[in-house]
């Protein structure tokens, strides 16, 4: 056994519930190398959203890590996942992010593959070449209601289909695919992506941190119990209106309940739909549609946010007039790509139906008041000061899931 | 000699970037003819695959039957592939 394995295995073993990891799941690039392979190579990953690769043709391309991935759309509209690295040499195939393509043509010698991955064509290559052998290497894909998934293990955990049972009612009435993106935004956060995804975990931090957001979300919401005895009758509030909201929506053929499988799944998520404050209809400045032209077959803007969390990567909000997807991509020990994405219907107009700085505002600035605090976090572990600390019973409760869930996998990937 | 054996009068194809001009019959590729006239123009596949050889049309009318090599949105922006492509008029094509 290599003495990462040990070091790994002895750091899992001793790690203590409910309290941050120790230093090195944050800044030891060995650990860092194992969650790719441990973590983002056997799970199901987050990547985008079906309106990325909306015709025969369309290609996107995530890096994570070493893996270089293409999810490419085929001429009968069926999703394809590609390794992006040509069969000849091993020349990376796309070099864009996003693009469309006939064929998917390698531009060092040009060989060239269909987009389900065949070999159509290598020049000067023997009689007895056989191109049926040298296809693009293949990567699951699904798609869930519109929200892009791949996995890069050959055997992919099989509990997404549980996922995808449970969640499609939920979010496909939001019609994901009916979508485009308005706008995307990428952010070079500076932390381990651990800490990117303790810090979505938690509302502990809103009410200090997150100005715009507070406008529109009950941090109650979102894991946080209050204290004191004006929090408590807000929170009764709150539960009355959830309540009231839930018979409501119900009503309306929208699934509501809250469903928690963060840390009792191989594929695990979490999801609610929650009231929104004032008007209620949007995460916005003004918690009014940012957007006029409704998602799906909606015409009630006031249909609270519809909330999704998977396992390790992503976290989504589902309005009526609009949605914002988050996916979390590692790039080394110590930084962490977010992309984030606001989705409206796609024949709604810039302009006329929505203002895109309207429309983003709440979550730019929320997303760069992260980013932040993120930094802090991850200037914090490094130092030779840092020990694990406790995590609040009352609204850490979902970080704690994240990172029993997240030692449980990697114990899982470094059997004795 | 009969009409249905008689060689079509080839058309015109001037290649703006070299200067050249050839002639290139209705029953032949435009590459072919370009590379039979002696042009060193880029091409791997010539079966209208691997969209090496794209080039930009100035003017003129073609009939391309390609295998995926070029996209819907690419034909729309004036591109085509010289390797499966036959003329239907005199051709302009910025190569």
């Amino acid at each position: 056994m290599s003495y990462l394995q040990t070091h790994l295995r002895e750091l899992i073993a001793r790690r203590s519930r409910n309290r941050t990891l120790e230093a090195p799941f944050y800044t030891d690039p060995d650990i860092f190398a194992a969650d790719l392979d441990l973590i983002f190579g056997q799970h199901w990953i987050f990547i985008g959203v079906e309106p990325d690769v909306a015709n025969a043709g369309d290609c996107m391309v995530i890096d994570i890590g070493r893996h270089a991935i293409i999810v490419a759309r085929g001429e009968a509209g069926t999703l394809h996942g590609f390794h992006n690295v040509c069969r000849h040499r091993g020349a990376r195939l796309v070099q864009t992010q996003a693009g469309s393509y006939g064929n998917i043509v390698c531009p060092y010698h040009q060989w060239t593959y269909a987009l389900n991955g065949d070999l159509l064509y290598a020049g000067h290559m023997p009689d007895d070449f056989d191109a049926s052998c040298h296809g693009l290497r293949k990567i699951h894909v699904r798609s869930l209601a519109g929200l892009i998934f791949v996995c890069l293990a050959a055997t992919p955990p099989e509990d997404f289909a549980t996922m995808e049972r449970i969640m499609a009612p939920y979010i496909a009435p939001h019609g994901i695919a009916n979508c485009k993106v308005a706008f995307a935004e990428d952010i070079v956060e500076h932390g381990n992506w651990k800490l990117t995804m303790e810090n979505n975990r938690e509302c502990y931090h809103c009410s200090s941190a997150h100005p715009e957001l507070t406008r529109s979300i009950f941090a109650e919401g979102f894991g946080f119990a209050p204290v004191g005895a004006e929090a408590e009758a807000q929170a009764q509030r709150f539960h009355a209106l959830v309540e009231s909201c839930h018979t409501d929506w119900e009503q309306r053929g929208l699934p509501c309940q809250e469903i928690d499988h963060l840390d009792d799944r191989i594929t695990g998520f979490r999801t609610e739909r929650l009231p929104l404050e004032d008007a209620g209809e949007s995460e916005t400045l003004d918690t009014r549609v940012a957007c006029k032209h409704l998602l799906g077959d909606f015409a009630e803007k006031r249909l609270g946010a519809l909330s999704f969390w998977t396992q390790p990567n992503s976290w989504h909000h589902f309005m009526s007039d609009h949605v914002v997807c988050f996916a979390v991509f590692p790039l080394t020990s110590e930084t962490t790509l977010l992309r984030t994405k606001w989705l409206v219907h796609k024949d709604a107009v810039a302009g006329r139906d929505y203002d895109v700085a309207n429309l983003t505002a709440v979550w730019r600035a929320t997303n760069r008041q992260d980013s932040e605090l993120v930094a802090k976090a991850g200037a914090g572990v490094r130092c030779s000061g840092y020990r694990p600390g406790p995590y609040s019973p009352d609204t850490e409760g979902l970080v704690e899931k994240f990172c029993n869930w997240y030692i449980g996998r990697m114990a899982a990937g470094t059997p004795p | 000699m009969s009409e249905a054996t008689a060689p079509q009068n080839p058309y015109t194809i001037l290649f703006t970037v070299s200067g050249r001009t050839l002639l290139c019959p209705p029953d032949n590729f435009v590459l072919t003819a370009a590379l039979q006239a002696g042009l060193k123009l880029p091409f791997t596949c010539r079966r209208g695959i691997c969209g090496t050889c794209t080039a930009r049309l100035i003017s003129g009318e073609y009939d391309m039957k390609h295998l995926g090599g070029i996209t819907p949105q690419e034909i729309e922006a004036g591109l085509f592939l010289p390797c499966c492509s036959k003329p239907r008029s005199n051709l302009i094509v910025e190569k």
